[in-house]
């Protein structure tokens, strides 16, 4: 502006002062109110002139900001823009009223322009002395006075102050109460996403108390099925889902975070520990690293677990597992997720725009959106996600039963360890005793058998001495055919005899030895290497083809973990190496945890140190060619011998063990002094299972047990995803918002504008979670609150529930809004609290019927002069039939479930993906139980609106289509539910088609229906009838649909008849709307 | 009419005759497929009257649609645009679209153009040889290569031809392709950001590599509604066994409402999802059922009077509709034996990607707008001369049949046909370098794709690669740059198409994306 040439602005004078004395006699007429710059003149510069003129610093032209008081109102260089009360002297009206058509604002090529209205606006509001205002979403929330209303009889608390005194000002009136069943049935659906049964429903009728209504919300508000709804909205907002989300969609296990998140509704706790732990639980406490399996959470505190459970919030995000992905792409992806989801939650703003650059529209620049990202980005996780089970970190999560089991267990065995140790001496003197025993002439080999999968003796034959080894699931079960071109020759070996190798014979063992990258194993030979050479292998023949293999390369010993070479395998080596011509014990053990730290490899039972080469094995290493010793990568010469495979990764002292080739009684004649620890181990282990005193064997025998039941039950313990600090990482500015672009460090912090005197700042995750909370904060409490509005009333207060940015909507009722946030923080985030009070007001229990004049004056029932009604979300409208015909399982809690879908809705679009459908009671869970799977929804679910969980989502549509009439109609879920619905009306309706057909509509409906309803389910009634008994065999069929078992006294015809009729039932628009 | 169905192809040839009298498609009306109030006319349901319908136009943008930028609704629903918010109110069409509806041919797993179109032959005497560092200049490799100790030149080991006027060069793999050369429009120099399987797709189909974006398809069935009553605006259909995984956020519709996804035809089942009636349940009693449900909404519709009640009525309607109309789509037992025999054999055993394309022909002929088909198995990382050719031989003969089946039809010159993987595959080995045996990786740099009908320019090839098909030597063309293309063809403006979400007005093309002028006829 400073450059326009003045002798232009003189020339143009005249044209300006037309169009404002025009818009003066406008304004008498129009604008006679006061203009307020951020109800009516923010929205207009927001929308046209902060593109070039807002927030973002590189697109900001002529170094103007409208979003700023004192740039818009005066330039660098001192000249005035606006001129409070003088719009012809001021710069910024001239521009946009085409006074200087040069300059004119916004620019014709812009695509953007004013309309005549808002430059007339802008007008009256500098001629009304331009007033400046924050927006007002950025400034803390006052709480307002209550108005004072003068119809105490309609209002009942604060919100119907407001509620009201808006409707006077409208000129309008709110509608009467809606009637009692219409109003339990909304209550009812609203705070647990179930119909009232027909008994609630007699109930509220029957108390005629002034508390009635009260005691309905206070029964709900404690009933589990509260939890549970308000669960889902939340899991809609963290993006909760039991897959990873992208290409072959895995699954992960997030379920305890998500009951943490049912109890935490249940429990009431308060909305700034719900925020703080689920944003940085893990640093409320100190907790241990957690590994890559996670036990170190075993023996924590229930607080303290609890804590750290909640923080999977933000590793609910989407993983990437795609072979071939850059880590640091997606380490920045997920980081990135979770910025902007813990800002779309709590903070209602879209600051992912200014990943890229300062924000368009709202002051956060690019900067602040790092500076939020550095609180996220310490944990340690690589970018590259598991495809299946969980991605690191996380932690065992027991849940209540199985801390009650652990506890027990651990006592037990404490208690029986220490009886254990005082029985040593015992042992020991009668181990001597048995020790002696043994004759010296004999030679009688014993080692470890538990796990033991292959035991090739090689003692001059290649059988397999493990006859009749029970396979696990994993492996395949095809017998042994060993052989070997040409016949190998045997030489004297380590114990008994060897196989030798030439380096052009090999021995091909057969189907054995077939192992997964999630089992524990342990492979064992001794080995008289002559040369390089593969020992071990099940893989591909050709180099680096998919399998394992254990084999000698430049005189090391190498493990070969692959499913792909170079990005999809575990490589190792040991340091030190394997002399040749020499008998070395070779074992490695590998424990199904995905890395080569799960991997040791032995010589001679100890244990070696080892080079990494690679450590990412994602996918399968099982291969279909057959076990072979002495070949895989290159053929073996020297000899091999006593090849062993459990099926188990075995702990370093048992691999001692079967490191050890003496006979007992060899090692028995040795001087004890002269043993090493492994012969002693061997030696006890033999007695203690073999030759022991009874008491001290069953004493040894029990603790075995008792320990072996622990593992069994850590094993049973889910795992979660957890947050936790790492090695702090430099965070980086990224220029472009691109991964490989960083530019400057950037520290921890919080965004300028919404600091507020209270808060200095934030160093830490955990400082920002608890600014979020902090008194003052503009943003939280007003967002929280409007979520908790929208459940109620179908909208939110300000309807950009994702927005309250300076592009989304300005609040409908501004007081009410701020006096439900500050009042949520006097009384300390009380969730119910406030859920109750807003259920307690007359607002909320008004009819929802629409007048004609209604629908006119407020189509959107913005003002509120009636009750809410909508389409109920997929999740009720499921678990509604399934109350409602007495199907449901309410069971809190558990792994998620499976429910009925259509056969190949998975393998269709996605390879080795099947869907197997849960049986009995598990498929009658609540609906938030349901399996999510990311890229392919539950389909029913999703015609009815839910979110994919693939991100944050505030919000679903409520669309209306005829894919919902097909689900409700023809799924399997709602055919079954009508024929229980049916058996329900048949048994406890009554005889007669009236008594039955009310049965019906009270359960679903919770209200009578009407003599002209009767009458159509009369006529209805006959005429399905009729076509039953012409086709009893259609009945048959239709009664048979669902796992559900039907009676047996049922007669088909009549069920069937009912069926259909509960069907339609199932089907009316009041039945998937609450009203 | 410019339609060159009039030359022959070896074909068609036969099919000329009786194809003339295939009758016109039929129910073409612009009334929106869903979340829309028709008029019931069925004979059997209750009027609704006047001003509930009117009511509910408002109900509708407001329960489904942010604003009035759908014109679908505002042609069908006159829709006022000061009763909307939104400042996207432009119509659409916003000029004379050249296309009127899109068939797009997704080779997921991405083709190798150096093994189909982009013929190199320079690289037959590189064979073997290291791909210089001047062409590869750097650009990122996936995971799986970046490791590798060397990346040697692979030529393909396929012959290449010149065919039609337009001598486009397509190897022997395409036989049925080539027959249509002609009417191919060429983009040699596609690239895209994403170098990765899932982020790729999802970027070439929503203009974002990260969920939750509006896919093509959601955003013409938004932006200009459906043509026909019975069917939706909007479907997507599978083919291919195994290979990369696809994800329903493909043709999912991001954050406009759920109504704008594809309607997924299925292969196995129900060709849409729960459109049998259950066992037990005859049409005569679903048509008794409906009725009684019909009346039983209208007392309440009468009683409370909320337009939404009449939607729902109309929507169980359009159900019904949608019970009969979709059967009788997918059973091509009307179909002549020369249609069979183009399509090939496959077509005849659905979920295949010939049953596929006839499928697609009907639904186009029926009126709707876009049709995604999407086929797996294109990844080839390793064996890709002994795999491909299957790849081809799946695809090809059915792909060349829609072309000449439309084109007989008079409806490839308002048809948009589009063929692309989501991105290219490199020019070096993946792996092991055989004499017969080679691999390819991803190759987000460069690749091919094939758009016909629909008022691009036929018989041409836009863009030129460098002598490895690894860069770009002339007319790169962004994957918004295609999106904008398409858009304009169907007579949108790219820039114009908005939905404001999350502060923001979102677009296909976010904020770039040209025309590429070239490529429209």
């Amino acid at each position: 502006m400073n450059d326009s040439p003045l002798q232009c602005v003189h020339q143009n004078r005249s044209v300006a002062f037309t169009l404002i004395a025009g818009f003066a006699f406008f304004a008498d007429a129009a604008v006679a109110k006061s203009v307020d710059f951020d109800r009516d003149i923010r929205p207009i510069l927001s929308d046209n002139c902060f593109q070039c003129h807002g927030p973002d610093q590189e697109q900001r032209e002529a170094d103007m900001r409208l979003d700023r008081k004192a740039s818009a109102f005066t330039s660098a260089d001192g000249n005035a823009r606006i001129v409070p009360g003088k719009p012809d002297e001021s710069e910024l009206f001239r521009r946009i009223t085409g006074a200087v058509p040069e300059v004119q604002m916004p620019p014709p090529d812009s695509g953007r322009s004013l309309t005549t209205r808002q430059i007339e606006l802008i007008g009256e509001w500098i001629t009304q002395g331009a007033e400046w205002k924050e927006h007002w979403s950025f400034v803390p929330p006052v709480r307002p006075d209550v108005p004072k209303v003068g119809d105490k009889t309609w209002s009942r608390n604060a919100v119907d102050a407001f509620v009201l005194s808006r409707l006077k000002r409208e000129g309008l009136r709110p509608s009467a109460e809606a009637d009692r069943p219409t109003m339990i049935r909304r209550v009812t659906l609203d705070l647990t996403g179930l119909p009232p049964t027909p008994e609630d429903v007699d109930a509220f009728l029957a108390d005629e108390s002034e508390k009635a209504w009260e005691r309905v919300i206070d029964r709900l508000l404690k009933s589990s099925a509260y939890g549970e709804r308000m669960a889902v909205r939340w899991l809609d907002l963290a993006r909760y889902a039991d897959t990873s989300g992208y290409q072959n969609d895995g699954a992960r296990d997030m379920w305890r975070w998500r009951d943490w998140v049912i109890n935490a509704y249940n429990d009431n706790m308060p909305f700034d520990q719900f925020t703080i732990r689920q944003l940085a639980g893990d640093m409320l406490q100190i907790v241990p690293e957690p590994g890559r399996i996670g036990h170190g959470s075993l023996d924590l505190d229930a607080v303290t677990l609890n804590h750290w459970i909640a923080s999977g919030f933000n590793r609910n995000h989407r993983g990437n597992s795609e072979g071939g992905v850059d880590p640091e792409e997606y380490q920045v992806e997920y980081v990135v997720d979770r910025v902007d989801t813990t800002a779309t939650v709590w903070l209602g703003l879209s600051i992912g725009c200014a990943r890229c650059h300062d924000h368009k529209y709202d002051p956060i620049s690019q900067t602040e959106f790092y500076q939020l990202f550095a609180c996220f980005n310490n944990i340690p996780e690589n970018g590259r996600a598991l495809k299946q089970g969980n991605s690191p970190p996380y932690i065992k999560a027991p849940t209540r039963s199985q801390r009650k089991r652990l506890k027990k267990l651990n006592r037990e065995i404490a208690a029986l360890r220490q009886q254990w140790n005082q029985s040593q001496p015992a042992l020991n003197e009668a181990q001597s005793v048995w020790e002696a025993s043994l004759l010296p002439d004999e030679s009688t080999h014993w080692s470890l058998s538990d796990g033991l999968r292959v035991h090739l003796k090689l003692d001059g034959d290649l059988e397999n001495a493990v006859a009749d080894a029970t396979p696990r699931e994993s492996e395949t079960t095809a017998s042994s055919v060993a052989e070997a071109t040409p016949a190998p020759t045997f030489i004297d070996g380590r114990v008994g005899k060897a196989v030798q190798l030439n380096g052009e014979n090999f021995v091909t063992v057969g189907d054995v030895g077939a192992f997964d990258y999630m089992d524990g194993v342990t492979y064992s030979a001794w080995v008289r290497a002559e040369s390089d050479g593969t020992i071990l292998a099940r893989k591909k023949p050709e180099k680096d083809g998919q399998g394992y293999s254990i084999g000698v390369q430049d005189g090391h010993v190498h493990v070969n973990l692959i499913n792909r070479w170079l990005d999809d395998c575990i490589r190792l080596s040991t340091v030190g190496s394997l002399p040749f011509s020499q008998w070395h014990h070779v074992a490695v053990t590998y424990d199904g945890t995905r890395q080569a730290a799960g991997v040791t490899v032995y010589i001679d039972g100890q244990a070696q140190a080892v080079n990494v080469h690679f450590d990412f094995i994602n996918q399968t290493f099982a291969s279909m060619e057959p076990l072979r010793i002495g070949s895989g990568i290159t053929d073996l010469q020297g000899a091999v011998d006593d090849v062993r495979i459990f099926a188990r990764s075995l702990p370093a002292k048992d691999v001692g063990i079967i490191a050890t080739s003496e006979s007992l009684e060899e090692l028995a004649n040795l001087p004890q002094s002269d043993r090493t620890v492994f012969q002693q181990d061997l030696l006890q282990s033999c007695f203690l299972e073999t030759a022991a005193p009874e008491p001290l064997r069953k004493l040894h025998a029990r603790l075995s047990v008792m320990e072996q039941q622990k593992v069994e039950l850590v094993e049973t313990v889910p795992t979660v995803m957890v947050m936790y600090e790492g090695e702090p990482r430099a965070t980086r500015r990224l220029n472009r918002g691109r991964f490989d672009q960083p530019a400057e460090e950037v520290a921890v912090g919080i965004p300028e504008i919404l600091m507020s005197d209270a808060t200095s700042g934030a160093s830490d995750r955990l400082e920002v979670a608890r600014w979020l909370v902090s008194p003052n904060h503009p943003l939280t409490a007003r967002v929280a609150v409007n979520r908790y509005w929208q459940m109620f009333f179908g909208e939110g207060l300000v309807s950009s529930m994702e927005d309250f940015g300076s592009q989304g909507s300005r609040p409908s009722h501004p007081q009410l809004l701020d006096w439900l946030a500050t009042e949520f923080m006097r009384v300390d985030w009380n969730v119910k609290y406030m859920h109750k009070t807003i259920a307690m007001s007359s607002a909320y229990r008004q009819s929802s019927m629409a007048s004609e004049f209604l629908l006119q004056r407020d189509s959107d029932n913005e003002l509120l002069a009636r009750g809410p009604r909508f389409r109920l979300a997929a999740e009720v409208v499921r678990d509604q039939a399934l109350a409602a015909s007495g199907l449901l399982h309410d069971k809190v809690g558990g792994p998620s479930v499976k429910i009925y879908q259509p056969d190949g809705l998975w393998s269709e679009i996605a390879s080795d993906t099947v869907y197997e459908t849960a049986t009995g009671k598990d498929l009658y869970r609540r609906s938030l139980y349901t399996y999510w799977k990311r890229t392919v929804g539950p389909p029913s679910m999703m015609t009815f609106d839910a979110s994919t969980r693939e991100m944050c989502t505030v919000r679903r549509a409520r669309t209306n289509t005829p894919l919902q009439a097909l689900a409700l109609m023809n799924d399997v879920t709602y055919v079954e539910a009508s024929r229980a619905l049916a058996q329900r009306m048949i048994q406890e309706g009554g005889s007669t088609v009236d008594d039955r057909f009310a049965r019906g509509f009270r359960l679903v409906l919770g209200r009578q229906p009407n003599y002209e309803e009767s009458r159509i389910a009369q006529a209805a009634v006959a005429r399905y009838a009729k076509e039953f008994e012409n086709n009893p065999e259609a009945a048959q069929q239709l009664i048979s649909i669902g796992e559900s078992a039907v009676k047996n006294d049922t007669n088909a015809e009549e069920l069937a008849t009912w069926t259909a009729v509960a069907s339609v039932i199932l089907n009316l628009d009041e039945t998937v709307t609450r009203r | 009419m410019d339609c060159s169905c009039q030359r022959d192809f070896e074909f068609g040839r036969n099919s000329h005759a009786t194809l003339t009298t295939v009758s016109a498609p039929r129910a073409v009306c612009a009334k929106a497929f869903r979340g829309c109030p028709v008029k019931v006319s069925s004979s059997d349901m209750h009027p609704v009257s006047e001003y509930v319908t009117a009511a509910n136009r408002r109900s509708v943008l407001r329960s489904g649609v942010i604003g009035c930028g759908a014109a679908a609704l505002s042609s069908l629903m006159h829709c006022d645009a000061a009763t909307a918010e939104s400042s996207s109110r432009a119509e659409f069409p916003q000029f004379t679209p050249k296309a009127k509806r899109v068939i797009h041919l997704c080779q997921s797993g991405a083709p190798s153009q150096l093994d189909l179109f982009d013929w190199k032959p320079g690289l037959r005497n590189r064979r073997g040889m290291e791909l210089p560092k001047s062409v590869i200049q750097g650009q990122r490799f996936t995971g799986m290569t970046k490791d590798q100790a060397s990346f040697p030149v692979a030529p393909t080991t396929f012959e290449f031809r010149q065919h039609g006027n337009s001598g486009a060069w397509m190897s022997e793999l395409l036989p049925y392709t080539a027959r249509v050369a002609d009417e191919l429009c060429f983009v040699k120099t596609l690239h895209t950001d994403a170098i990765n399987h899932d982020p790729a797709i999802t970027f070439i189909q929503t203009g974002s590599s990260l969920a939750g974006r509006p896919c093509m398809g959601s955003w013409l069935s938004y932006g200009l509604g459906s043509m026909n009553e019975d069917l939706p605006a909007f479907v997507a259909m599978t083919s291919g066994r195994s290979g990369q995984p696809l994800y329903d956020r493909l043709w999912g519709s991001g954050f406009l409402p759920t109504e704008y996804s594809a309607v997924k035809f299925r292969r196995t089942g129900d060709p849409v999802l729960y459109l049998s009636n259950p066992p037990g349940i005859s049409a005569d009693l679903r048509r008794k059922m409906l009725n009684d449900l019909s009346r039983l909404n209208e007392i309440q519709l009468q009683q409370q009077g909320d337009p939404e009640i009449a939607a729902r009525m109309t929507q169980y309607e359009m159900a019904a509709r949608m019970q009969a109309s979709v059967p009788d789509l997918v059973d091509i037992s009307d179909e002549p034996q020369h249609i069979l025999d183009l399509y090939g054999p496959d077509c005849r055993t659905p979920g295949t990607y010939a049953s596929n394309c006839l499928l697609a022909r009907r639904l186009a002929e029926r009126g709707v707008r876009f049709v995604q088909l999407y086929h797996r198995g294109w990844d080839h990382h390793a064996k890709l001369p002994s795999t491909i050719p299957d790849l081809c031989a799946q695809t090809d003969q059915p792909t060349s049949a829609l072309i000449q089946d439309l084109c007989a039809r008079g409806m490839l010159d308002d048809t948009l046909v589009i063929w692309g993987g989501e991105f290219g595959r490199t020019v070096y080995c993946q792996g092991t370098l055989t004499e017969t045996d080679f691999g390819r990786d991803h190759h987000p740099r460069c690749f091919t794709i094939w758009m016909a009908g629909g008022g691009v320019n036929r018989g041409t090839t836009y863009g030129e690669t460098d002598d490895f098909s690894y860069n770009i030597a002339r007319d790169g063309v962004e994957v918004h740059d295609l999106n904008a293309t398409v858009m304009r063809l169907l007579g949108i403006d790219h820039t114009k198409l908005t939905y404001q979400y999350q502060g923001r007005h979102h677009r296909l093309t976010d904020v770039h994306g040209n025309v590429v002028e070239q490529l429209t006829g």
